[in-house]
């Protein structure tokens, strides 16, 4: 994957911090939500027993009052009349009827039912819609203690004795109508396990018997209705047997009663969780950059190196950290060895060149030293010309190579004193082309073909080889023709003596306009005799003090040898 | 609710052709509480009981109304025709609830609610228990001792009623109005007696002339002086 360094580093950085985060913040999350959730727990079981606890208190109280209605005297006459006129007496029954209708309305109950000693019902009264009505007694079985339903209501019934001088003489058993909403807390009636009352509307019946059905009468027991934690305790002592088994449980939704303290909790982590998020995101983004940055320094600098194909050195110290100090030692190092071989290179190739021109010279006495007059006169002119300094290299190694062609033409040609055929002024004029071949395939000196192709050229287009007019004829071509024009008309030859500056320049002069171009022309005029001056410089005919001398001349620091490579390496406007 | 002495009679009235008592009671608050309790006999399945309905309009004319009015001190009169009067139980109450008898009168106790009652007293002038007994039955009880009588059931706590026993016939129940009268007393010195259940018992001395009427009143809870009031011939 791309991916930037500093971009790595701060995803490696972020990623496992904000997991780790996100991890460890849930996990405390979770914890706390379960330590309340205990705590509620807890509390919500201790309410209930409370509660429970209460109840059972209660129905003591109640159960002492109860037994102060057994002990009614005119209830206990009414029994005694029951029992001595027979259970089947309408009339006596009626009267016990009447008379515990009286007390239900004086008390509030909404049932009362009197049995005898063997539990047989005698007499019993239901409340109706504002009164009192007597039952068929014969098929209610109310427990002693608990609950029972007759008509699809649900009673809740407590028994007590009538007394009579010590010894029982029947059960009273009085209760009201089961109202589970009295209940302090949520709770639930079931019997034999089938929902018959319950306080949570928003609950199925079917729900919670499922859910109940794995609880044990007797014990607390928590569950799960709808994904919500709820927590039972059984209310009271379970009752009843078979069809008419009862059990009354409170049922206390846990997670509703903590979800206040949860949504508050949430909330705090939440914003604690973000803000140490973006903490985490700043410190990575900071730490990842001060990690990248010097190497995007260092990636920088060498992409410069890269552009601008010089290798400047690092400053010391840069960036403090061990590693990228010995990168950029490493990168110096490296700097330095490329730059000393370049130097190597740029020397042996100027050996190079001195070789080809020292071996163009040495063919014919005559013309010896010529490339290198050549050389210097161009250079002089290019610096009277005020070329810049890349340009004068050229010209002064493109002049030292402007002959090399002549390599390819026959000393027998080259060397002929007196007039040359048309043919063999057709080899002659070939030197350029020849020059040219030789030298395209060295890479490097490319920028110096021009110089050797179309040094013949004329102003006019009469030159050779390809007859190219004024501005067509690169600059450096037309310098170095005028020196090579000078040089030629100055040197004696063996048919002949060289000309005298003045004449020479009174040549060129003539042909100025014509063949040369007149701005050089003038220019290497105003320079006065070259040849004069010539000696101090040239007095060693080593070719390595002659690019020396060249570059002496042009007034460069010593030394300046990877400009040269440099220039070799560019794509120069030769033209 | 009125009182019934249906034969009370005397033979010897019209010989004596005495002086009439006219007597008024002021009753000025109430004094006691009245209970109405449901009517029994409704035992169908599901029909309401009406229960603790008070239909009393004025309680003080129920106040005046529960007041017994009888002399003291008149020459001894055997009784010689049995007077009669009747204490019914009905609704799960005595009606009438206050009956006024010469000693030696009998009262019947019958039974007209569909359940049982048991008529049953413990005062000093006379104690008696009726037993359980049913619908359509009754019971005579006769009380040869001057007082009061209070009645109750042994089945029915509410149910309460007296018998005040008075030693001479001429004792009556004040009416709604609170106006009595006491007919054709014989000449002579005599206590005239208010009694009320709650407020207790009030005496007033009247002398009777020949043919000469008498006033008296009472206000009633108070205590007033005993010396009797002669009252303007008419």
């Amino acid at each position: 994957m791309n991916m930037r360094f500093a971009t790595r580093t701060f995803l490696s950085s972020f990623i496992p911090f904000a997991v780790l985060l996100a991890v460890s913040f849930w996990a405390i999350r979770a914890s706390v939500m379960a330590t309340v959730r205990d705590g509620l727990r807890t509390s919500v079981r201790d309410n209930q027993v409370a509660l429970a606890r209460e109840q059972a208190r209660n129905e003591g109280r109640n159960r002492k009052l109860l037994e102060g209605i057994g002990e009614n005297p005119s209830l206990k006459a009414g029994l005694q009349l029951l029992a001595a006129e027979g259970g089947t007496n309408e009339l006596a029954r009626n009267t016990v009827q009447d008379q515990l209708s009286e007390i239900c309305d004086s008390l509030s109950f909404d049932f009362m039912m009197v049995s005898g000693v063997r539990g047989e019902p005698l007499a019993a009264v239901v409340r109706y819609a504002g009164g009192f009505a007597p039952v068929n007694f014969a098929r209610l079985h109310p427990p002693e203690q608990g609950f029972f339903s007759a008509d699809g209501t649900l009673y809740e019934v407590t028994s007590v004795p009538i007394r009579e001088a010590d010894s029982q003489v029947a059960t009273l058993t009085v209760g009201g109508r089961f109202d589970i909403s009295r209940f302090g807390v949520p709770a639930v009636l079931l019997q034999k396990d089938v929902v018959v009352a319950a306080q949570m509307r928003d609950l199925a019946p079917s729900q919670i018997e499922h859910a109940l059905a794995a609880c044990s009468p007797a014990a607390d027991c928590d569950l799960r209705i709808q994904g919500q934690e709820y927590l039972s305790t059984p209310l009271g002592r379970p009752n009843g047997s078979g069809d008419e088994s009862y059990t009354l449980r409170s049922l206390q939704n846990v997670d509703a009663a903590s979800a206040p303290l949860q949504i508050v909790l949430r909330k705090l982590f939440l914003v604690a969780g973000f803000i140490a998020l973006a903490a985490m995101l700043g410190i990575s983004a900071l730490s990842s950059r001060s990690i990248a940055q010097p190497l995007v320094d260092v990636v920088t600098h060498l992409r410069l190196s890269a552009d601008t194909g010089e290798l400047p050195e690092f400053p010391e110290n840069r960036g403090g950290a061990q590693e990228i100090r010995d990168l950029t030692q490493g990168f110096n190092n490296a700097a330095k060895a490329v730059r000393e071989s370049r130097e190597r290179l740029t020397r042996a190739y100027v050996q190079f060149v001195g070789s080809l021109a020292q071996a163009l010279d040495a063919r014919d006495a005559y013309t010896a030293g010529h490339s290198r007059r050549v050389s210097e006169y161009s250079c002089a002119i290019a610096k009277a010309m005020n070329l810049a300094e890349e340009d004068m290299e050229i010209i002064s190694v493109g002049a030292l190579l402007h002959d090399l062609g002549k390599i390819g033409i026959s000393d027998l040609v080259l060397q002929k004193p007196g007039r040359l055929t048309p043919e063999e002024t057709e080899l002659i004029q070939q030197h350029p082309v020849i020059g040219k071949r030789i030298l395209e395939n060295v890479q490097g000196l490319e920028a110096y073909l021009s110089i050797v192709e179309l040094h013949h050229e004329n102003l006019n287009g009469t030159g050779y080889p390809h007859g190219l007019k004024g501005e067509e004829t690169p600059l450096y071509a037309r310098i170095v023709k005028v020196a090579d024009a000078y040089d030629a008309m100055t040197s004696d030859r063996p048919y002949r003596r060289g000309k005298s500056h003045a004449e020479a320049i009174a040549v060129l002069r003539s042909v100025s306009g014509s063949e040369m171009d007149p701005q050089v022309v003038e220019a290497f005029a105003l320079l006065g005799d070259q040849r004069k001056q010539q000696v101090a410089f040239t007095g060693s005919q080593s070719l390595h003090s002659l690019s020396e001398a060249v570059q002496s001349e042009i007034d460069r620091p010593v030394p300046s040898a990877p400009a040269a490579l440099e220039i070799v390496g560019r794509e120069r406007e030769a033209s | 609710m009125w009182i019934k002495l249906g034969s009370c009679v005397l033979a010897a009235a019209a010989v004596l052709a005495g002086a009439d008592i006219h007597g008024t009671i002021i009753i000025d608050r109430k004094l006691s509480r009245h209970n109405v309790t449901a009517s029994v006999g409704m035992y169908q399945r599901g029909v309401a009981v009406e229960l603790r309905a008070d239909a009393e309009a004025d309680p003080l004319a129920l106040e005046r109304s529960h007041v017994a009015v009888y002399l003291e001190g008149g020459p001894k009169s055997p009784v010689t025709e049995i007077a009669k009067a009747s204490i019914e139980q009905k609704d799960r109450r005595f009606v009438p609830d206050l009956v006024v008898i010469p000693a030696g009168a009998t009262v019947s106790f019958p039974n007209f609610d569909p359940i049982f009652h048991n008529v049953f007293s413990l005062s000093k002038a006379k104690s008696f228990d009726l037993g359980n007994y049913r619908e359509g039955q009754s019971r005579l009880v006769t009380f040869p001792v001057p007082g009061v009588v209070a009645v109750y059931c042994h089945l029915h706590s509410n149910m309460a009623a007296s018998i005040v026993v008075a030693p001479s016939r001429w004792a009556v129940v004040v009416d709604r109005d609170g106006v009595f009268t006491l007919k054709d007393v014989p000449a002579g010195t005599y206590t005239v007696v208010a009694w009320h259940k709650t407020a207790g018992t009030f005496r007033k001395t009247v002398i009777i002339g020949e043919k000469q009427d008498a006033a008296v009143s009472f206000t009633l809870p108070y205590a007033e002086p005993t010396d009797a009031s002669r009252v303007a011939h008419r």
